[in-house]
């Protein structure tokens, strides 16, 4: 598999490292009625067959956190972005 | 004496006859020609049987003349370089040769465990796993080693491999996968348009069929040995790799080929490898890997002999060998005509044609009359001849029988496209009725299929499909090809009427030759209930091994299709995976191997430590000075020493290796508050702080210390085995979670070469390296206060008043370029106050007898509260891990927390990983209360000591409890205690 | 002048000579840059703007904005990720560069010195591409790698920083695994013959 990397360019899989689903956001750790949210967060996922934004870090490259969309059932990687907003 | 080459056509063929090159063959003195493999070489010297079957240990022989080859295997070269299951229709004749059959004791003409025919019947399909079952303590000691010597292919050397092997990279536009007519033709199509191209062929000569074909291309002999004519245009950019096979196509156009360099050579030259392995990355990719003869299934097909019809004319006509004096074909096709043209042509004796077709053939009839040769319309029923065949046994359709003497069947049931690249992400193959064979079906992104690996029978349609590919896959690149010169050929073909066996009373009908798979194993897995050709493979072992079934499988699901009265077309086959080819081990290694498996880093006074005589020890892709022994020590004495002298003296350690981490920002002690459980928003500049970190559901992560060097710069310590985790756990918390912070993160743990200095006499040793007016003394530069410093004529320095060790100590980090340089000019200034280096070994004596928590204690199932730093977690603040670090469950008492352990006989080791139980309980999992983490011999104590994991354990200081290590057998009584063992306030290392 | 010795990276690790096949012209032609000034300039949040102009009006390069060069008298700044340059000079040997940078950046980019913390390895000649190829899964086609390309990546699973400086590439690489990397070289360069230079 090979990753278009927004900085680097195309490279191959070994240069990532996989985090998990892009799509959880963390919630407020000082909000005490959040531990529903916590274990959803920290715990619970989807597993989708078909596009899925993941996170990847680009840790033998450039060092960016990436949000991958990828086909889980192709392997096709529909889109790389920077996991920073407006970078 | 050298055998005579009694089946050579002289004249014919593309090998060098006018040289001769000599071999070995189980000992037999032979000679071949250069061009020859070493199966044509074996022919023409008249050997037919090569080897022993896997189960049956049945004669074998060669069936076809590529890398397909089921039965022809051999042990290859000897000694280091004695390779097993090496396919002799693959290895390209050498001068000095060596080669040996495989599965045969004592000899391949006379081998006693050929009585496993006899035994046939009861070795079945499903044989392993139905009798050897029980009793399972039976398996290790009687079954599997009975197995093993029996059954199994070639032996591989068991010493070290002395060759060298590489890997290497390349990327193109267009890949080309094998150099028939049609690669050679898209390659030169998508080469002439401008691509990059690499064409790669297994094969050590370029040409794929046409070598073997006897017929013109453009009015010219279709064979080599010409050379091509030079195009007048700019060269094109195209890298041809032969003895090259790709063996793998991987997500987004990543192709793995293994080339082998010096295969063919008696021992590779100065400076090369043995193979070299190719990672491609090819934009667009076309496969045209041919297509494999499929046999007919009949009995007793697998004697010596009987071969495929298109490797008889591969050995008459490119290696000018006749595998055969006396000739019956058995063919369900007209192509395999061509074999009885080309055998007659070359003077050999064509006996009969036996046609299995209903309808029979008038083209066959008329090939017949041209060569002499007895036209049949039948089958082939059986095949006499142990050891190569001599008659063989005809069934006309109208029941009659007849003998026909004869050397070589040559049969033929049609030809499967090589597709195997083209499922390995997944694609699966169509079945096409008319060719009766399964075609390549759907193609990952940016593959094209052409020639006769897409179902193309004739030369002209493989050149014409080969442009046609080539040139769209240049068109895909960008590139502009030129209009086709090749007319799109007559696709018309008659529809094949596949022989897929002959129902025979008598005889082993083998399906698969290398795994001796008969029809009736077949019929048995479709007996008992096996449906589906996945799992008849896993069930008969129909398809495994290094042929992967690739003149069997067709013929497997055929005869599966029948047993089940199913449509062939809706059972399918079995699903193809890399590698193409058997891979070896090393060229995957490449490089990588022995010392080089992996990288190794070294600290800037790695020498320095050497010539003191260090003992290293691998911590990640670290060599860390472990203990400093000197003459006559024991490790144990040389520990002590090293402990007892810092505690007295003092000591000098190399900390290089710990991850430093250069935090800056304006936000970046708002940042650093929220990786670590305890705050740094407050900590001053000149000052250094202990911190943990947690991970988000709350278990410690890393732990470390953090110096504010300025008010917006920190400079922070990870341990060396997770400072890549932290540094990316970091780039994480600042991209993803916290980017609206202004902060930045470069590790700085290469910069810095950092030695810890600890000791009663540590400040009089640092002092010694100052350049002069700097002051750190106590007050000026208290515990845990950190600053920049010039030493030794201005160079700069970085010092920490820190201890791990619980004396007064200093780390002192310079640029690394002058670390080796600062090593000595310490070991230089202490020599007066007793200084000695420690290593590891000390170092983790010394914490242990602090009761800092190191990597055992950070071992993914502990929480601050475990580690006796709950207090230390911010109630005020945001920071990973704090919600689920505040769990209930995280946090109470019951939870195993850190202790000390004393044995009660001070000599006694308690050992790490051993378990606590209460005194007088046993050692069994429902009493278990903990686990010991780290254990040491403390000098100071003159006792070992322990930390562990307990139950309620600080409330619990002064219990004796049993410590059992039932893996290593020991039982021993310790007590409690508070794990700080030495200087419990922390007295020393403020001084 | 300080009494303690500064050793480059490669120091006691390689030494200058013919490795590999011994006899016609080298393939590679290796050599260590040695006393030259290393550091990472990442840009404080919001100063990106200011940042390249201080740079432009400092050192006369326009900061590039994805993984190649920009060339400044004496000082080459290589794009190594969103807001982050690798400063390579001659002239600010050492620890100086960080030193000047840090001074002429202040609030507008955090500076680290790496001028200990990486080897620097010139690698030129005709064979130095397929050299690369055997540890480097980039392509170095020059079609596609030119002048002042850079690219963050592995050597031999190796972490490495390799930019292109006219026929030359340049390789800055982890000080800690120069003699791992020495070893890869070696055995990668064998077939075509390797001569080490010393260049100060
Ligand atoms: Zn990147």
């Amino acid at each position: 598999m090979r990753i278009t990397c927004p900085y680097c360019g195309e490279r191959a899989l070994d240069e990532f490292t996989y985090r998990g689903d892009a799509t959880v956001k963390r919630p407020d750790s000082l909000d005490e009625n959040t531990a529903e949210a916590w274990v959803d967060y920290v715990y619970l996922r989807d597993n989708p067959a078909g596009p899925h934004k993941e996170l990847w870090h680009h840790g033998a490259g450039c060092h960016a956190w990436l949000e991958v969309t990828r086909d889980t059932v192709t392997h096709e990687i529909l889109d790389v972005a920077f996991a920073r907003k407006g970078c | 004496m050298a055998g005579r080459q009694t089946n050579r056509l002289r004249g014919h063929g593309l090998v060098d006859q006018g040289t001769t090159v000599s071999f070995r063959f189980d000992g037999q003195q032979l000679t071949g020609h250069p061009g020859d493999t070493l199966a044509s070489a074996l022919l023409a010297n008249g050997i037919r049987l090569v080897g022993r079957s896997f189960k049956y240990h049945r004669p074998r022989g060669i069936l076809t003349a590529g890398s397909e080859e089921p039965n022809a295997l051999v042990e290859l070269r000897q000694g280091a370089r004695r390779e097993p299951n090496t396919r002799a229709t693959t290895i390209e004749l050498y001068d000095g040769l060596e080669a040996a059959s495989q599965n045969r004791w004592p000899s391949l003409k006379a081998d006693l465990l050929s009585l496993n025919q006899l035994a046939a019947p009861l070795l079945g399909a499903g044989f392993y796993y139905k009798t050897f079952m029980w009793p399972a303590a039976f398996w290790e000691k009687l079954y599997e080693p009975m197995i093993r010597r029996a059954a199994g292919l070639g032996y591989p050397s068991k010493q070290a491999d002395p060759d060298s092997y590489e890997k290497t990279n390349a990327f193109c536009d267009v890949l080309v996968i094998g150099a028939g007519p049609a690669g050679l033709s898209a390659a030169l199509a998508a080469a002439k348009a401008g691509a990059r191209v690499i064409l790669c062929d297994e094969d050590f000569a370029l040409g794929g069929r046409l070598l073997s074909e006897r017929g013109d291309v453009d009015g010219e002999s279709g064979a080599p040995g010409r050379r091509p004519r030079r195009p007048n245009s700019s060269p094109p950019d195209c890298r041809i790799l032969r003895r090259t096979t790709v063996f793998g196509a991987y997500d987004g156009g990543v192709y793995a080929a293994v080339e082998r360099v010096s295969d063919h050579l008696p021992v590779p030259p100065e400076h090369a490898p043995r193979q070299r392995l190719w990672r491609i990355v090819a934009k667009q990719a076309i496969v045209c890997a041919g297509a494999f003869e499929r046999p007919i299934v009949f009995g007793d097909n697998d004697r010596p002999g009987v071969m495929l019809a298109g490797a008889v004319r591969t050995y008459v006509n490119r290696f000018g060998v006749a595998p055969g004096q006396n000739a019956v074909i058995f063919a369900d096709n007209d192509a395999a005509l061509r074999t009885a043209t080309d055998l007659a042509d070359a003077g050999l004796t064509v006996q009969a044609i036996v046609d299995p077709r209903p309808q029979g053939s008038a083209a066959a009839e008329q090939v017949a009359a041209g060569t002499g040769a007895l036209y049949l319309r039948g089958v082939i029923e059986k095949v006499r001849g142990a050891h190569g065949v001599r008659v063989v046994g005809v069934r006309d359709n109208q029941g009659g029988t007849r003998t026909i003497k004869c050397d070589l069947l040559a049969i033929s049931g049609g030809w499967n496209p090589a597709l195997n690249l083209t499922t390995h992400l997944g694609g699966k193959p169509r079945w096409d009725d008319s060719r009766a064979c399964l075609v390549p079906g759907d193609l990952p992104a940016g593959m094209r299929v052409a020639g006769a690996a897409v179902g193309e029978v004739s030369t002209e349609a493989c050149l014409a499909s080969g442009e046609a590919a080539g040139a769209g896959a240049a068109r895909d690149c960008g590139f502009s090809p030129s209009a086709p010169s090749r007319p799109a050929p007559d696709r018309q073909i008659a529809p094949a009427t596949p022989v897929w066996q002959v129902e025979t009373g008598r005889g082993k009908a083998f399906v698969d030759s290398q795994n001796d798979v008969a029809v009736s194993d077949v019929k048995l897995a479709a007996r008992e209930g096996f449906r589906v050709p996945d799992h008849v493979k896993r069930y008969t072992t129909l398809g495994m091994a290094t042929d992967q079934g690739k003149t069997s499988n067709l013929n497997g699901a055929a005869i599966l299709a029948e047993a089940t009265g199913r449509y062939l077309g809706a059972v399918g086959s079995t699903t193809f995976r890399p590698p193409y080819t058997p891979v070896s081990i090393g060229a995957l290694a490449g490089h990588h191997r022995g010392t080089d498996f992996r990288p190794t880093r070294l600290t800037p006074s790695h020498r320095w430590a050497e010539e003191q005589g260090a003992v290293f020890v691998e911590v990640g892709m670290w060599m860390r000075a472990l203990m400093f022994p000197r003459p006559e020590e024991s490790a144990q004495e040389t520990v002590n020493r090293e402990v007892a002298n810092t505690r007295a003296h003092v000591g000098v350690c190399d900390v290089s290796t710990l991850g430093k981490i250069d935090v800056q920002g304006t936000d970046a002690a708002a940042f650093l508050d929220k990786v670590y459980i305890n705050g740094f928003s407050k900590l001053a500049v000149g000052k250094a702080r202990y911190g943990l970190m947690l991970r988000e559901d709350g278990f410690a992560m890393d732990d470390g210390t953090t110096a504010r060097l300025a008010e917006d710069h920190f400079y922070m310590t990870t341990t060396t085995a997770n400072a890549v985790r932290v540094s990316q756990h970091l780039e994480f918390c600042q991209e993803v979670l916290w980017p609206e912070l202004d902060v930045q993160t470069v590790s700085a743990t290469e910069q810095w070469a950092q030695y810890a200095v600890a000791g009663p006499n540590a400040r009089a040793v640092i002092a010694a390296l100052l350049d002069s007016g700097q002051d750190i003394s106590n007050d000026a530069f208290p515990y845990m206060a950190c600053g920049t410093f010039k030493i030794c004529g201005g160079v700069p320095a970085r010092l920490f008043r820190l201890s791990f060790s619980g004396e007064l100590a200093y780390e002192i980090g310079v640029p690394a370029r002058y670390g080796d340089g600062l090593i000595r000019a310490i070991m230089d200034a202490g020599a007066a106050h007793g200084i000695a280096p420690y290593g590891t070994e000390a170092l983790g004596v010394m914490r242990i007898e602090k009761g800092h928590a190191a990597g055992p204690e950070l071992n993914g199932q502990t929480t601050a509260h475990d580690l006796g730093l709950g207090r230390m977690m911010s109630k005020k603040k945001d920071f990973v891990g704090r919600f689920l670090g505040e769990r209930e469950a995280l946090n109470e008492p019951a939870r195993a927390a850190l202790v000390g352990l004393k044995p009660l006989d001070p000599k006694v080791r308690v050992s790490a990983g051993a378990h606590l139980v209460p005194k007088g309980a046993d050692a069994v999992a429902a009493n278990d209360q903990g686990y010991v983490t780290s254990q040491a011999y403390s000098p100071e104590l003159k006792s070992f000591v322990a930390l562990a994991m307990l139950s309620n354990g600080p409330a619990r200081h002064g219990e004796v409890l049993k410590v059992c290590d039932p893996l290593r057998g020991s039982e021993t009584l310790a007590e409690v205690c508070s794990p700080h063992f030495v200087d419990p306030d922390g007295e020393r290392l403020r001084v | 002048m300080s009494s303690l010795k500064s050793m480059s990276a490669l120091h006691g690790i390689v030494s200058p000579g013919r490795y590999g096949k011994q006899d016609g012209e080298p393939g590679v032609v290796a050599s260590e840059r040695r006393d030259i000034g290393l550091a990472t300039i990442a840009a404080r949040k919001g100063h990106e703007a200011d940042l390249t102009a201080a740079v432009k009006a400092a050192y006369g390069a326009v900061l590039p904005s994805g993984p190649g060069s920009a060339v400044g008298p004496g000082v080459r700044f290589i794009g190594i990720g969103p807001g982050q340059w690798f400063a390579v000079s001659e002239t600010l040997a050492n620890e100086a560069l960080a030193d000047d940078l840090a001074e002429r950046l202040k609030g507008l980019a955090s500076v680290a010195d790496h001028s200990s913390g990486r080897a620097i390895i010139r690698l030129e000649g005709p064979e130095v591409r397929a050299v690369l190829a055997k540890g480097l899964a980039l392509d170095l086609d020059p079609r596609v790698f030119g002048d002042g390309a850079a690219a963050t990546s592995t050597i031999g699973h190796m972490g490495a920083l390799l930019w292109r400086d006219g026929e030359a590439y340049d390789i800055a690489l982890f000080r800690s695994v120069g003699g791992s990397f020495w070893g890869w070289l070696r055995s990668a360069a064998a077939a075509f013959g390797l001569e080490v230079v010393t260049t100060s």
